[in-house]
């Protein structure tokens, strides 16, 4: 049986193949074109690495922000529910599994079967999203790959002290004309970062296997902040940004077994 | 004819005024349930209760800071923008910060004739039965002067009756939604309670007798649905449930002011009148502002039984701190019982409906597994 | 980082203050200690009836102040947030929740905590906050709760014979509860002999405040809201009586000296609503100018009171509370008391703050400005928290206050 998850992020698009429930092939490409033709596109990518045609998917689950922009899947699911499900499949200990998007990020507790029991979302503030450390990628000149490590091995931190990401800005670029080394800048923004992503957990509560997913989850400092501050230790998957196209898929082969 | 129910809000002005021309009659405003209405309706006068509207509370803004209650500023806002005009008293009971403040506001910046605060007492107890009972006596009087006649005591007699008669036919219809699947949508409850709240209730006993009568045999059911419990502070219109159905929701119990708290508790017709409504009005009103959490819960428990509820959806009005402090406390006996809980703050933004439908889905789909 | 966070006072008898609360506190440890009952009050609960029926009372509110004070509210705050208590919900009650429910997440609370409660007594007439908050907890401290009540007379002092027997019997009610958790019989002696003390401190309090009009300003508010402190704990007590005596025959004093707050004095403000705990010295930014916070809405004396409407202490009690109002109730009778308190105090502008977890009095604080705006009068209104320092930011607010200067000095010129 073959199928595939689409996640329609923000900013990426993943697609996942199964085959008979095994992960086969996976692509990871940037958006910018209009939602069914980028999704199209990032399947035909996963397939081109198989021996198999579109035409051989048996079923199709779209996630992600854009997942209703994906006429040919044959259904759509959450982020939390598909996230929950990459996770857990992956890591059977997890049960807190902290999403970190592109443009929102969201906290989610795992029963001890795997089923989501909370979960809570931050979509309307930028700090601790994609696109707020790309920006500050640009500000700093620090390529987004390496920011995780230039701050890791800074030797002190320039406090952040704003809780929002319009005044974190303003707040960097002082920083910067003060001569700040940018080490520092970063372990500060990575300490803020981390602060804002656990106020939102809130009440959803933060329990052991924490795994950590989404682009987001590659910025090594991030991660040693949420662990500084929860901790607790945490897991990052080698491919963090595949884990709701993976649930995808494996909720599109649930449905095909049904079917 | 379940869809009549969904008329009376947006046509309310408009059909309080007709009646104000038809009858001669005067039209009483009131802000929150614990105003015993059965005095007002005794008198002769039409009790309606004040609603907001989805619109930038441009008037309000600039009497009221932001971080405020939204129904309150929305239901000033509209009185401000000259909506109200046609209200010939106000009744503002002593509840929350808020609306008591509305009191003084009402009288410095709105022409209404009669404006009355009604010392309701902050806790629920059998001593404050017996001063209640004297401040509705002191509220039946200035009624009375205003409307230039008395208030027998067989008139409020009778229109305890007529009320207790609506809450008896609301609760049936509520009895309903516990069937699988609901014969009624947790929309079409809500619409039921808050045109009881709009309307003469001898016709709205009249719609709900004719409704129970016929909705077994409606054609167009509302169907199946993840069945939900909603607990909210205040949603004075249909919009948030309606979402909530939309996304594959069906909501068969509620625990809300425009809901089961409005008429839930009968006034015992065998006590002394003014008595009876004291005693109902202040001790089976299950608002957190005043009734304890213990008694909040099992009140919720006991709105839930037999429901067979799978989640539950907890939406606070912005600054309501009553609602607030009780939120931790529900959400825990909630999932202690196996029931996963949902928890929206709301603020009555533009882009709020659309975050929240994507919450929502996350849930129904999170159930649904 | 952190600079000293007080206010510079101008009086020598409003630095006894900071020994008296940390006795206070100390004294409420030791009584704990030595077997009295402990009671968590919200403010308003009459402690003349707890003093004399020898109950230890505790005023968190105030507790919540000094957390403030010492910049640590942002602390107790987040951690009663991770309990679930939301932003929106009033800083104090929030911050004592964090130092109940989540200690371990919380900064070290100062004075070492506050001494354990047997019991809860909570008015919510006048904040609707404080019940939810009192609820939450008398379940996570598992002891009673007592809720006290009065009626709530929007239009000001009344004669209504009805709210004075309601008010009465819920005193008695809140006698009754202390007698079954002391074991002990309530004296009315003692309570008609607190009364007698607290309406002499009241009444010096009163001639204070008519002292305070002089020109130049003898006492401003960087003083009172320091001072008004035994006012609110330590009512019914000699010391209480006492230190007011001191403070306003400093007062005479300087008046008789012709001595102020600044060497010259420019121009008068006044503050509307609760200051910002966590920088008190904001209150003193203006001197600097030649500008003076001369008086405050919330603490100020407003009337001489009653004499004593009854033998019976507590129906005196019940009287006098409702005859005599000591807050306006309504925005109709806070507009007339701020216009009142300006042209008596002789003021040129007002600073409102606007504190959105204080809705009591955060709700009128648009209209009042409205009010003052439209008579000439020049106003600042600034948005924070009065609790929690994450809401501040110190150069905005004094930026701020800088223009509001500049213009106050424009419209005098």
């Amino acid at each position: 049986m073959l199928v595939a998850g689409i996640d329609v992020g923000a900013r990426n698009v993943s697609a996942m193949i199964l085959k008979d429930g095994d992960m086969l092939s996976c692509y990871v490409l940037t958006s910018g074109e209009e939602g069914a033709t980028v999704s199209r596109r990032a399947v035909q990518e996963a397939l081109k690495k198989t021996d198999f045609d579109f035409a051989d998917l048996q079923y199709i689950v779209a996630t992600g922000c854009g997942r209703n922009s994906v006429p040919f899947a044959h259904r759509q699911s959450t982020e939390v529910v598909s996230q929950a499900r990459g996770a857990f499949h992956l890591y059977p200990s997890a049960r807190t599994v902290i999403n970190l998007g592109a443009e929102s990020s969201r906290a989610i507790r795992l029963g001890e079967n795997g089923r989501v029991e909370a979960f809570t979302k931050n979509d309307k503030c930028a700090a601790g999203s994609g696109l707020f450390l790309e920006t500050m990628s640009t500000l700093l000149e620090v390529p987004i790959e390496q920011m995780g490590e230039l701050s890791l091995k800074a030797d002190g931190f320039e406090e952040v002290s704003s809780i929002c990401a319009v005044f974190a800005e303003s707040e960097v670029i002082s920083h910067i004309h003060r001569g700040v080394p940018k080490g520092h800048i970063l372990a500060g923004l990575h300490r803020a970062v981390a602060g804002r992503i656990l106020e939102m957990l809130g009440t959803t509560g933060i329990k052991g296997d924490v795994v950590v997913t989404g682009g987001v989850a590659r910025n090594a400092a991030i991660i040693k902040e949420l662990e500084k501050k929860t901790r607790l230790s945490t897991i990052v998957p080698p491919e963090p940004q595949i884990v709701g196209a993976l649930g995808a898929a494996l909720i599109a082969q649930d449905r095909a077994a049904k079917s | 004819m379940i869809e009549e129910f969904g008329q009376y809000r947006p046509s309310r002005h408009e059909k309080a005024i007709a009646w104000k021309e038809e009858t001669g009659g005067k039209v009483v405003g009131v802000i929150c349930c614990c105003v015993p209405e059965e005095i007002i309706h005794a008198a002769g006068m039409l009790p309606v209760r004040i609603l907001g509207e989805h619109e930038e509370t441009t008037e309000a803004d600039i009497h009221f800071p932001t971080n405020l209650c939204p129904y309150c500023k929305s239901c000033f806002d509209q009185q401000l923008k000259g909506r109200y005009d046609y209200l010939d008293g106000l009744v503002i009971p002593n509840v929350c910060n808020m609306i008591k403040a509305m009191y003084g506001f009402s009288k410095l910046l709105l022409k209404v004739p009669y404006v009355r605060f009604l010392e309701v007492p902050q806790r629920l107890s059998r001593e404050g039965v017996d001063f209640f009972t004297r401040e509705l006596a002191r509220f039946k009087e200035s009624l009375e002067d205003f409307a230039g006649k008395p208030i027998s005591a067989e008139a409020l007699r009778q229109s305890i009756d007529v009320y207790n008669e609506n809450r008896t036919l609301l609760e049936k219809v509520y009895e309903l939604r516990k069937k699988s699947p609901p014969p009624v949508s947790g929309t079409e409850a809500q619409e039921t309670v808050i045109s009881s709240m709009l309307m003469p209730k001898e016709e709205h006993n009249r719609l709900l007798n004719q409704l129970l009568e016929q909705v077994e045999q409606r054609n167009d059911s509302p169907g199946d649905g993840i069945r939900l419990f909603v607990s909210a502070s205040i949603l004075d219109d249909t919009d948030f449930l309606e979402l909530i159905e939309e996304c594959g929701g069906m909501v068969v119990a509620d625990d809300m002011p425009m809901g089961s708290r409005y008429f839930y508790g009968l006034v015992d017709s065998s006590d002394d009148p003014l008595r009876a409504l004291a005693d109902r009005y202040l001790n089976k009103i299950a608002c957190p502002r005043k009734m304890l959490p213990e008694e909040r819960l099992a009140f919720a428990a006991e709105i839930m039984n037999g429901a067979n509820v799978r989640g539950t959806i907890i939406h606070n009005m912005r600054a309501c701190d009553p609602h607030l402090y009780e939120y931790p406390l529900m959400r825990q006996r909630m999932e202690s019982q196996g029931i996963p809980v949902l928890f929206f703050r709301g603020e009555e933004t533009e882009t709020e409906k659309e975050q929240q439908r994507a919450d929502i889905e996350a849930f129904i789909e999170m159930l649904e597994e | 980082m952190v600079q000293s966070t007080s206010a510079r006072k101008s009086l020598q008898t409003t630095l006894e203050v900071p020994t008296l609360r940390k006795a206070y506190y100390a004294r409420t440890q030791e009584d704990s200690k030595k077997g009295k009952k402990v009671a968590w009050c919200s403010n308003n609960i009459p402690s003349e009836i707890l003093d004399a029926m020898d109950v230890t009372a505790v005023f968190l509110e105030n507790y919540a102040t000094v957390i403030a004070s010492k910049r640590l509210a942002s602390g107790f705050c987040a951690a009663g947030e991770k309990v679930g208590f939301s932003q929106d919900v009033c800083g104090y009650a929030r911050m004592l929740m964090g130092y109940i429910l989540a200690r371990d997440e919380s900064p070290e609370a100062p004075y070492g905590g506050l001494a354990k409660p047997d019991f809860l007594l909570v008015n919510s007439y006048s904040c609707d906050s404080r019940l939810g908050w009192f609820a939450a907890m008398s379940r996570a401290l598992n002891i009673p709760l007592h809720v006290h009540d009065a009626p709530h007379q929007p239009d000001g002092a009344s004669d209504s014979t009805l709210n004075a027997e309601y008010t009465e019997r819920e005193l008695r009610n809140l006698v009754a509860f202390l007698e079954k958790q002391t074991g002990t019989s309530f004296d009315p002696e003692k309570l008609r002999q607190r009364l007698a003390l607290a309406r002499q401190s009241s009444d010096i309090m009163y001639d204070i405040n008519q002292l305070r009009k002089a020109v130049p300003c003898p006492m401003g508010s960087a003083d009172m809201f320091t001072a008004v402190w035994p006012a609110m704990y330590l009512v019914g007590t000699q010391e209480c009586e006492d230190f007011y005596k001191r403070l306003q025959a400093e007062i005479e004093e300087r008046i008789a000296q012709g001595i102020g707050i600044v060497p010259e004095e420019k121009f008068r403000l006044m503050w509307s609503g609760i200051p910002f705990w966590y920088d008190m010295s904001l209150i003193n930014y203006v001197e600097q100018y030649g500008g003076v916070v001369a008086v405050e809405s919330f603490y100020r004396s407003r009337e001489r009171r009653l004499p004593p409407q009854d033998e019976d202490p507590i129906r005196d009690m019940a009287l006098s509370s409702v005859r005599q109002r000591a807050y306006p109730s309504s925005i109709i009778a806070s507009i007339d008391d701020l216009l009142d308190a300006v042209k008596e105090h002789k003021i040129d502008g007002v600073i409102l703050s606007f504190n959105p977890s204080c809705r009591m009095l955060y709700v009128s604080q648009m209209e009042l400005q409205k009010s003052l705006e439209e008579r000439g009068i020049p106003t600042l209104g600034l948005e924070c928290d009065m609790a929690d320092e994450r809401t501040y930011s110190e150069s905005q607010v004094k930026t701020r206050l800088d223009a509001f200067v500049e213009r106050l000095l424009a419209a005098r010129a």
